[in-house]
Parts: C-alpha cells; structure tokens; sequence
C-alpha cells in the first residue's frame, strides 16, 4: 500500500510524470527499437567476412532464393487470406446463422497453436512423410506449396479478426441508403462498403504479410520432414528457415552470412512496410463503374448462399482440419518418456513469456497513453509508427540483431536474459497495439474529473482509467504471452535456451516424430488450459462490473 | 472577498488565442455563467481554474492565495462536464464516494456524508445501480452530488444542460441552480445559451476571443450592454450605423442614411459616427401611429409564446420586431408598417474599429 501511495505522490509532479514517460521512451528504444535493426548498423565492422559470403556464388544463389521464397509467399498468402477471409468476416458480422458462434471461436484456435505443432500437424495432413504412420492425404510434395497451406492457417484469423473488427465498425445504414436508391446489394456492398475497408485491409494485410514473413518453427518442421533442408540446390529455404539451418551447422563462422541474411530480410520488410502503406492507401477499388444486370444476378440468395459455404467449407479444409490433424497421431505407435526434458521446457518458456509480457505492461502502458492521448502530434505519430517496426521485422533476423547488440555489450553469456529481451521485442507491439485502441476508446474527461475530484494523477490512472481498458489490457497481455511461447526462430537466433518449441525441433531433428507429436499436443493442451483459465477470469472481473 | 479571481490570464494554443489578458473575480456563493459563442475561451478559462489547462501567464488565486501553479487535485474545484462522466465500471454509491476515498476520509463519516446527498437529490433507492442505467437528469444529479462528496467549495459547470432533452433542460435550470445555492458553493456555469445565463446566472461574464466584454447581472448585460456584440448577442438586437445630428438634453437624433431615429445617451457629440442598437424586443410596430421609419412586412414567424415580424426597411436592410403572439393576427406579410422604439431602450456606441460586421460575427 505504502509503496502505491508513495507512487500517488511522486505523480503529482509534472516533472516525475515527464520523466517517467522520457524512461519508458528511452527503455522502448534500448531494448526493443535499436537492438531490432542493429544488425545493418553491424554491417561495416564485418565487412570483409560479407564480402567473402557475396564472392560465394553458391551462397548468393541460395540466399536470395530463400528471400524471395519469403516474400512471394507472403505476399501470396496474405492474397489468398483477404480473398478468402472477407466472405468469412462478413458471415460473422452480418449474418446470424446458429453455428456462427462456435464458428467464431474455432477460428482463433490456430492462435492458440504454437507454430510448431501447426507445422507438423499440416505436414501430416497434407503430405506423407517418411518415418510416420498416420495416413496423410498425401496431396502435396512440392516444399513452395506446402509452405503455403502452412502459413494460411495462421495469418488467416488475423485476416478474419482485422476485417469483422472494421465490418461491425461500419454502419449498414450507408449500404441501406444506397439499396433505397436504387443499387443491388452486390452493388451497395462493392461501391459503399468495400472502400471504407481500406484502413482494415492495411491493417491486415501488414499483420498477415509480417507473420507469414516471420514464422520460422513451423516453416522448418515442414521443410526438415520434407527433406529440404540441406544446403545445396536441392534444398528449399526461407529467409528465417536458411538463418535456423545455417545456424545449426557446427563449428563455422557463420556471423557474416546471417548478419547479410538479417539486413536483407530486415531491410525488405521495412521497405514492404512503407510500399504497402502508400499502395494501400492509393489503391482505388473501382465503385464508378456499375455493372447492374450482374450486380442484381449475384444478389440472390442462391449465390449468397454459395458464398457461406464456400467461405466455411474452406475454413474447415484448409485451416480447421489440418490444425487438429495432429490430435490423430497419438493413435499411432510409439515410445516416448522425456516428461522430464519437456517439463523442463515448459519452465522455461514459462519464464520467458510471463518475464516478457509483465515487462511489456510495464513499460508500455505509459507509452500506450502518450500515443492515445497526444494524437495527431509529430512525436505521437512518430512512437507509432516505431512500435511498428518489430512487428514487421522477422523474428529470426530479429534475433540475431539482438544476439550482435548484446554481444557487442558482452552480455552473450546471459542466454536466458537476452531470450527475454528478444520476445520483449516482438510482443511489446501487439500488447500496446491493443492498448492505444482501447485507451483512445475513453474519453480523456473522466481521468479530469477525477482529478479535479482530488485524484492524483496516478490515482486517476489507477481508479478511473485502468478499470476501464482493463479487458483490452488482458486481451493484449495473453496475446503476447501465447505469441511468445510458441516463438520458435528468434529464441533459436538469440541463445542456447530450450523453450518448448525448440524442444520440438530438436526432437524433430533426432527423428523421434511421435515425440514430437505428444510434446506438441501436450503444449497445445497447456495453451488451451491457460487461455481458457485467464478467460474465465477475465469474464469474472468483467461479471462484477 | 472574492472566492476566485484570475487577474491578466493569457493562453494561447499554437496560433488560436484561448485567454488574451482575462479578468475576473467571482464571489463568495455567487453563481456566475461564462457565457460565449463557440471558441470564445470559455472552457479554457475554466480549465485554468481547476489546473487542468496551465496558463502562459498570469495569476489565478481562491481567497487570496495564489494557486496558478497548485495541482488539480488540491485545489477543490470540482468540475462537472458535458456527459458527467460519471465512472461506469462504478455504482452511484461508489461514484459518489470517489472523492472520500481518493482523500481516505473515515469511512463512516464519508458514507453519511454520501447517504445525505443521495437524500439531497432524490436518488437513495439507485444507489447501487450503475449510472447508465440512470436517466440524463438523474445522471447529472449524482454527478453534482459526487462533486459535494469530494469537499469542494468551488464547483465548475461545463454546459451541463448540453446533453439533456430540451424539455427536461428548461426544468432543471432552476433546479440545478436551487441544488447548489443550497450547498453554499460557488459555481461557475460555462455556456454558450444566452437564456440558460439569462435565467440562472447571479451574475453573467461575457466572453469572446479570450476576452472578458461585459460582467454584469443578467438586467445589466441584457439592458445596458457593453458593446454592440454584447448586445447582439444576449437578445438579438437591430443594429444600425448612422451620424449624430442633434441633441436635446440626453436624447440624440441619428442619421442613417433616408431617415432619422432618437436614443438616449449623454457621451457622443454632433457629428460623431455611432451604432445604434435596440432589442428586437424593444422594437415596436404600428400600422396607425407614425414611427421613425415604415417598411415592408416580409415575414412573420409564429414562436409559440411570442411572434417575430421582419420588415424590410429601404436603406436599412432588414428590421426585426419581436411581440407577443396575440398580435399574430393583426399583421399580415405585405402589410406597411411603421418602426419605433423608446429612445431608453437603444444603446448607442462608437463604430467598433474592426468594422460593425466583424464585430458582430458570432462563430
């Protein structure tokens, strides 16, 4: 009590509350900004070794392959997502079929999913590795493809979740006026609703296009079991998969190509940032022309109609199924009894999450306010934009920026330490994300009153502001958490740490599938248990309000 | 003794000037309205009363002690905005309490003190519902029984009828002032609703581009105001431009332009340019008796209790009458009529020097 008290005081000077926030700006920029793009700053000090990597034809080859292998996938996947996931956002939105709720919930499911287990599950389903016993369907062998599939199942409730949150936010009064003046539905909806999506479809699409871009645990299993990964022509990579390979070959100095591999991806992704934004904003969807003989043809029930199925049937196909696909494979035979070894990984993926969200809700609710409350100016806008940048930036090249700053400060003997700076990094965005939205939500009146009430300014935060963010505030904490244990790239880039995910991969790599298998299920089960706990007291701390 | 004064605020915000040199002094128990057309500073004077908005410069002091620097929450003034903002995550009860608790009052004393005012406004069997479930008036009464609780001694109005029913706005007036008279505050009510300040006000401040025009009780601002705006604003007026040209005793002949009118006032010289304002009110009409001037009846517009006639006056543009709404039937559009007023009720003043439009622009 003492200790809050003393906090009430020290806040009512303006002073401390300046200083305060110049801390939190400063610890966002040590710990999370600069680390995340030092590798290109590492650039001329290693010069010479790069240069050898950009002499090695070889190398280059496979390096820009695995570069371009990423972002065309990316970009790919996060068509297929839009494409696919505005009819399924719309039937969540608008329409009221009786499934439609547990429809909602089964597709945050892969969320839930750490990335790794996704990607054993879907290479079962989809393909029919050698050494496991489960009858996949056996459909795709080509590594491009199954990547694909792969990367839709996680970027695709993003997709859903950033346009049914725009979609409930339009009024349907627009598209009524527009169908009392004389338009189809089909034609209401594609000239009035469709252009107000804009900012939704940046959204999205930056969020999907940055997480297909960063995956790299689930990428690897996928590639691993589909024998791809061997450093040659024959082999298939992605930029965070090639930084994963390299990385595990012993006993080389492999600085200079992962610090070449890094920038690069780093560099693109910046760039993709920037390029996506300006073309998204400029891209006009055509509502000038009207074709309504057409328009009034596809606004009949039937292809309505045709539309649902289609969207449910793909969901269930493409993400659904090959997600639970995994469950299956504990019917098949096999040993396994490390209990103590994965245990031992949840510890630790445990303490890397809880140390890493705790630190976002500390340091990024301050900055969370100062964005939300300073709208519209440089510096607000400018904090904004920067909590962007991990949220772009693979993780993979992330960690090993993160690993050279580090290092560079000889603190590379505290593997733990910098695992949690890493994760730090790219869940600080999506907590405060949240939070600026839920805070610009509240008019800043009710914090005044408060104070004029006699409040002290941090009295007013706690009493006033934070009972009323406070769900978002949990939502953003439990999603940084569940993204940080199932982390697989940057924890493999930074330091020697087995968290849960690595433990998966590591078993993968000993070809010990059915391993694999339980630890994964296992994981997924404690998730589930997790997130179903903290919903249950959200809705407790909800209920009593 | 004077609970607030503000002596020489200024505060700009970039170019937009909120306070240019503000004066004012509030009384002990007084309910003063700050009354203005929209961005004229009104909220921003009184965000600098309660600290929520620092002024650049200047001096603001409650009973002589000066407070400029003081934070907000020492300060005891209680603002009540627009919506109440009464905390939804909280109960009327709780609501009510915040300001004891905040302050760690004895939790016994601060429940009679709460118990007393939930009687005060008539809300003891919703004290623990949650304030959406209250309606608009009910909501503002818990909102300024939270204000009491919090042991304020000034209390700050900002448009606090805004959000209500225009029915239910007229009502509370007199509630809303009776409330806090009883509680022996001292209030300061922001608006821009010349008959909200007309009605409630014990004093009225007119304020416009940071500066204060005119304080004064509602009798003086409406009868004898300071300036043309002022008198435009609080109660139309016709306002007409013309050159002295005759005194007798305090009554002066005016020339504008094709005809002549009279006012009193014992300052301007012959030959001086002057404006001439009278309330639409005072403004009478006759179709038999001779006036200063006649015109045309281009409009009638019924109101309810009072009709307003338009005429239009060659040379002068437009003339408003106001009269009461029995005499709706005895002009009808097209009718001649003749214009005149007592010359007490014009006020005369020099031509502002920004020019009389700019003078009289409201936004």
């Amino acid at each position: 009590m003492s200790l809050i008290k003393t906090v009430d005081e020290i806040s009512s000077n303006p002073r401390n509350r300046k200083a305060w926030l110049a801390l939190a700006c400063v610890i966002f920029a040590v710990i999370i900004v600069i680390p995340a793009v030092y590798v290109i700053f590492s650039i001329p000090s290693n010069w010479s070794g790069i240069q050898d990597v950009l002499s090695d034809s070889a190398m280059m080859s496979i390096i820009w392959g695995a570069i371009w292998n990423s972002f065309s996938l990316a970009f790919i996947v996060t068509i297929i997502d839009i494409i696919v996931g505005l009819p399924m956002a719309w039937m969540l939105v608008r329409k009221s079929y009786r499934f439609g709720k547990y429809l909602d919930t089964f597709i945050d499911m892969p969320l839930a999913f750490p990335t790794v287990a996704l990607g054993f599950s879907v290479i079962v389903f989809w393909g029919c590795p050698e050494g496991i016993t489960v009858p996949g369907t056996g459909l795709v062998v080509d590594p491009y493809l199954m990547v694909i599939l792969l990367h839709i199942i996680f970027t695709y409730p993003y997709m859903v979740r950033c346009l049914s949150g725009i979609l409930e936010q339009i009024d349907t009064n627009y598209e009524t006026a527009a169908m009392t003046l004389g338009a189809s539905k089909w034609t209401a909806v594609r000239t009035i609703t469709l252009p107000l999506f804009r900012a939704g479809l940046v959204t999205g699409f930056i969020l999907c296009f940055a997480r297909s871009l960063s995956e790299t645990g689930g990428t690897y299993i996928v590639l691993r079991m589909m024998g791809a990964t061997t450093l040659d022509v024959t082999g298939f990579f992605t930029g965070p998969t090639l930084i994963s390979t390299i990385k595990d070959i012993p006993e080389t100095d492999s600085m200079p190509v992962l610090i070449l591999i890094s920038s690069l991806l780093i560099v693109f992704a910046l760039l993709m940032l920037f390029v996506a934004k300006a073309v998204m904003t400029r891209l006009r969807i055509p509502w000038r022309k009207v074709w309504p003989q057409f328009g009034r043809r596809v606004s009949g029930r039937k292809v309505a109609g045709t539309k649902d199925v289609l969207a449910f049937l793909f969901a269930l196909i493409f993400v659904l199924l090959p997600s639970f696909y995994i469950f299956v494979c504990l019917g098949t035979e096999g040993t396994y009894s490390d209990y103590g070894g994965f245990l031992g990984a949840v510890g630790a993926s445990f303490l890397v999450a809880g140390a890493a969200t705790v630190f976002d809700v500390i340091f990024g609710v301050p900055v969370a306010m100062y964005i939300a409350r300073n709208r519209g100016t440089k510096r607000a806008e400018l904090l904004d934009n920067l909590v962007n940048v991990p949220l772009i930036i693979p993780t993979t090249a992330l960690g090993v920026s993160l690993g050279l700053f580090w290092g560079q400060l000889g603190l590379s003997s505290m593997g733990m330490l910098l695992v949690i700076f890493g994760h730090i990094s790219f869940t600080y965005p999506l907590l405060v994300r949240n939070l600026v939205g839920a805070i610009e939500e509240v008019d800043p009146s009710y914090e005044e009153i408060a104070r004029t009430l006699g409040a002290k300014p941090f009295q007013a935060f706690r009493k006033v502001l934070l009972p009323m963010v406070k769900s978002s505030l949990l939502a953003g904490a439990v999603l940084a958490f569940t993204r940080s244990l199932g982390e697989t790239g940057a924890t493999q880039a930074i330091a020697d740490v087995s968290t849960v995910p690595i433990y998966i991969v590591d078993l993968i790599n000993a070809n010990d599938y059915f391993g694999a298998a339980v630890s994964s299920v296992m994981l997924i089960a404690i998730c589930f248990v997790f997130m179903f706990g903290l919903r249950i007291v959200i809705s407790r701390m909800g209920g009593k309000d | 003794m004077p609970v607030i004064r503000m002596t020489d605020v200024c505060k700009r915000f970039g170019d937009a000037v909120a306070a240019d040199r503000l004066n004012l002094e509030v009384e002990d128990g007084e309910y003063l309205c700050i009354l203005g057309p929209t961005g004229a500073g009104k909220t921003t004077a009184m965000r600098m009363i309660c600290g929520l908005t620092l002024p650049d410069s200047g001096t603001i002091s409650f009973d002589g002690e000066d407070v400029t620097e003081l934070e907000t929450a020492k300060r005891g003034a209680t603002m009540l905005s627009q919506q109440y903002s009464l905390f939804p995550h909280m109960s009327v009860m709780d609501n009510i309490m915040f300001g004891p608790m905040i302050k760690e009052w004895d939790p016994e004393d601060s429940k009679k003190i709460a118990a007393n005012l939930l009687h005060m406004v008539h809300l003891e069997s919703r004290s623990k519902e949650r304030p959406t479930h209250l309606s608009g008036g009910q909501q503002q009464r818990v909102a300024l029984a939270r204000a009491m609780a919090s042991g304020s001694r000034i209390l700050l109005l900002d448009e606090p009828l805004r959000a209500l029913d225009a029915r239910l706005r007229l009502e509370l007036r007199k509630d809303l002032k009776s409330m806090v008279k009883s509680m022996g505050l001292t209030a300061v009510h922001v608006t821009h609703d010349q008959d909200e300040a007309l009605e409630m006000a014990d004093r009225i401040a007119v304020i416009r581009n940071g500066r204060i025009l005119q304080v004064g009780t509602p009798r003086e601002v409406f009868d004898t105001p300071a300036t043309p705006f002022v008198a435009n604003f609080v109660g139309r007026s016709n306002v007409i431009t013309g050159k002295v040209s005759s005194r007798e005793g305090d009554t002066i002949s005016v020339d504008c332009g094709p005809v002549t009118v009279t006012a009193m006032d014992p300052v301007h010289g012959i030959g001086d340019d002057v404006v001439v304002a009278v309330k639409i009110g005072n403004t009478r009409i006759s179709k038999k008796e001779e006036g200063f001037f006649s015109g045309r009846i281009e409009r009638i517009l019924y109101e309810g209790v009072s009709i307003t006639v338009e005429i239009a006056v060659e040379g002068l543009g437009l003339i408003s009458s106001k009269l009461p709404n029995r005499k709706f039937d005895d002009y009808s559009e097209g009718d001649e009529v003749s214009v005149r007023w007592m010359p007490s009720a014009a006020s005369v003043f020099d031509i502002p020097e920004c020019g009389l439009e700019e003078e009289l622009r409201v936004e």
